[in-house]
């Protein structure tokens, strides 16, 4: 049986996330497990007047790869996926992993030298995006993987995942259109803010954002949504950070990461499970050591912790770091093949000063 | 459990049929079943020092666009498809669904229209492969619908689907090039020939080859393979031929398809079943009435019609004819989008002549 809601969240990504118009080339990027969903946004691509094309991966591949490659394997390039991400004026990406493990035993260094070998189409990517050439929208479809990561069954994963959504309201292009105008008016006056300052257990960490631009995530790059953030200054980070739920990449994990930066460079790196993998991915690049990205996360449809970076980074009431590239949109110039989010909990004390104001108090903003 | 059999296959594919080589960029388009035998496959592709690339194909999305895609959306064409037959050194079609006729009810015209839009690309990769830039295979992944077209058990058709592959040899590479050689001497002996006459029953057709190269199918374009083939001079066709066998095309068929040929063209086309859907084909282009391919199939290890191309077009004893594309390096110049195979069975009674003189006779080479 086909759940109508899939057809409900393909309208919002093909209408409200990406916008596609008549004659839009758009790439649809999924796994096996999300064909209800892609044939879902198949359509729907279709009926609003784009070319859809499907590149769907076989999930057992990518460890094969990892594992079976050489180096000249691992380093190169498919001018094929290069012309593709010049082509391309939409992208939609389903995630829906069988096994959120599946990579956990692939030498860390070997994934480092991949997305290093990447780092070129991922900064392509970003140019493009933020020239407005290219639109993109990751979702995350309901799957068992993610469900037993998140301790729920799947049924109650699917209302989850959909209600984080917004598909549960009557019109949810209605809906998030309403998520954007809230976040704007928070966006305009952090704008005009030089110095942010982050306090919480195990946390005092301050950052420039002066000239840097604040984004609105309003449900158009991700899906669901709910965060604003920036690329602070690259030099000015200062301070310690302890990040209170696990810290996911690449279907490996670090626990309890504590990282301390001095002149805008983490100079020391704690945790309390995944240290090896945590260093490993801090070595990859120069960029790797620097903050990409700092967000503050607004959806509190959003409660729990899931497992799973697109939702714990939103959960309302939470700030997020991530070290690694920047998004150009924001401003920020720092270049990696990483762009790691590391999330923690604000709702219990937590504080965010603007130029020495409170904004933001026990995971809510004080100002409107 | 991974049948061992297909990490066999995979190494014909890889070594004898693509013959990949370190840095060689390979496609490999393959649908979602088709799994076990593609991680083999890719494993193979790394292990040769090749660059692979899966394109997973999802069932439902097909027929979704038949159906729901407008004039525009059927005419487009993906610029990422062409740049990739421009650029690709090997590709491996990997073919199996899981319903053979669930493109039966879609509008033959859709399917012309998009096959029509796709001909320059098809000529482009004709163009490519002829003159060595780029290798290319077919083969079929045994599946449940197509064991069933072959009115078989799933493990029947595996065996026949591999045994036809010659992969129960102990040394299947060396079998194929034992069945390359003995090819090779008949393929020498034709392309002294100027005229081939065919006489079965309800067949008596005639064409001119003269200047025509045979092309021995070794096993390394079609896994299985075990045929040899030319294109006749195109408006040199005269006489009607009758298909035993029925004649499947893009998930559709007809039955007793009978043709008669005036000056190489189609002027009478009739079926006992399927006659609008053969009219619909033959009307896609100017070339879809002329013959693009004669061929002789020499694998007797497959015996009996399964309704799938790929081997009833081999079978030891069979001869077939193309409509539409020729390949190039026979000579051949017609051009279509189309390019259909049709099947008639020599075992009883069929006889062939070269310039006036018996060379075959119910259903093998009486010439050697």
């Amino acid at each position: 049986m086909n759940d109508p809601r899939y057809d409900r969240l393909a309208k919002v990504l093909v209408e409200y996330s990406v916008g596609v118009e008549k004659g839009d080339l758009v790439a649809i990027n999924t796994l096996p497990v999300a064909e209800p969903l892609t044939l879902a946004v198949y359509r729907e691509v279709l009926k609003a007047g784009g070319h859809p094309f499907v590149r769907c991966h076989f999930p057992s591949l990518t460890e094969v790869f990892l594992k079976e490659a050489n180096k000249r394997q691992l380093g190169y390039i498919n001018p094929v996926s290069m012309e593709e991400l010049e082509r391309v004026d939409k992208v939609i990406s389903l995630w829906a992993d069988e096994n959120t493990k599946s990579l956990s035993n692939v030498d860390p260094e070997r994934q480092k030298s991949r997305a290093a070998a990447t780092a070129p189409l991922w900064k392509r990517w970003n140019e493009r995006e933020a020239a407005g050439e290219l639109k993109w929208v990751g979702t995350q479809f309901p799957c068992n993987a993610s469900a037993q990561d998140a301790e729920m069954s799947l049924g109650e994963y699917e209302d989850f995942v959909l209600r984080a959504c917004l598909v549960h309201r009557k019109s949810p292009i209605g809906a998030w259109k309403g998520v954007h105008r809230k976040q704007a008016k928070i966006c305009r006056r952090l704008n005009e803010a030089r110095k942010i300052r982050v306090v919480t257990k195990g946390t005092d960490l301050s950052m420039a954002v002066a000239g840097r631009k604040w984004i609105n995530c309003d449900g158009k790059a991700n899906m669901p949504d709910g965060e604003i953030f920036t690329g602070p200054i690259e030099d000015s980070v200062e301070g310690t950070i302890s990040f209170s739920f696990p810290a996911f990449y690449y279907g490996r994990e670090a626990e309890g990461v504590e990282l301390t930066f001095k002149k805008g460079k983490v100079t020391k790196a704690k945790a309390s499970k995944g240290k090896d993998f945590l260093v490993a991915m801090l070595d990859t690049d120069d960029g790797a050591r620097r903050v990409g990205e700092f967000a503050i996360g607004t959806n509190y449809a959003i409660q729990q912790f899931t497992r799973n970076t697109l939702f714990d980074e939103k959960i309302g009431g939470t700030v997020h770091m991530a070290v690694g590239s920047s998004i150009p949109e924001s401003g920020g110039v720092n270049e990696s093949g990483i762009h790691w989010d590391m999330v923690t909990d604000m709702r219990d004390g937590g504080r965010i000063y603007a130029d020495g104001k409170i904004v933001y108090k026990d995971g809510e903003f004080t100002i409107d | 459990m991974s049948d061992p059999r297909y990490s066999k296959l995979a190494d014909v594919f890889v070594d004898y049929c693509l013959d990949v080589r370190p840095g060689d960029l390979v496609q490999v388009n393959a649908p979602l079943l088709a799994e076990p035998l593609v991680r083999d496959v890719y494993r193979a592709i790394l292990k040769a020092g090749g660059h692979p690339f899966v394109r997973a194909s999802i069932p439902g999305l097909e027929e979704i666009f038949l159906k729901t895609a407008k004039k525009h959306q059927l005419a487009y064409v993906n610029p990422v498809t062409g740049f990739a037959i421009d650029t690709i050194d090997k590709l491996l079609n990997i073919r199996a669904v899981s319903n053979t006729k669930a493109l039966a009810n879609v509008d033959p015209k859709s399917q012309a229209a998009t096959r029509a839009a796709h001909r320059d690309i098809f000529a482009r990769f004709m163009e490519r492969s002829a003159v060595g830039e780029l290798a290319w295979c077919g083969t079929q992944f045994p599946c449940n619908a197509s064991a069933q077209d072959a009115e078989m058990s799933l493990s029947e058709y595996e065996d026949f689907v591999l045994r036809a592959c010659l992969v129960h040899r102990k040394d299947p590479i060396a079998a194929w090039r034992s069945v390359h050689r003995k090819q090779a001497k008949l393929c020498r002996l034709l392309n002294e020939r100027k005229k081939l006459r065919i006489v079965a029953e309800g067949t008596d057709i005639s064409m001119s080859i003269r200047g025509r190269t045979w092309i021995n199918s070794d096993g390394k374009k079609n896994m299985p393979s075990g045929e040899i083939f030319t294109s006749p001079i195109e408006d040199s066709v005269e006489g009607t031929i009758s298909f035993s066998f029925p004649a499947c095309y893009s998930g559709r068929e007809a039955h007793g398809v009978r043709l008669t040929f005036k000056k190489g063209k189609v002027v009478k086309a009739s079926a006992d079943k399927g006659e609008d859907f053969l009219e619909a084909i033959l009307d896609t282009d100017d070339g879809a009435r002329y013959v693009g391919e004669m061929a002789v199939g020499t694998n007797y290890a497959i015996k009996k019609f399964t309704k799938n191309t790929l081997f009833d077009e081999k079978i030891g004893g069979t001869i077939h004819m193309a409509l539409g594309a020729a390949y190039p390096d026979t000579g051949g110049k017609n051009k279509s989008s189309v390019h259909w195979d049709m099947v008639n069975d020599m075992r009883g009674g069929g006889t062939i002549y070269a310039d006036g003189r018996v060379i075959y006779r119910d259903g093998e080479f009486t010439a050697k």
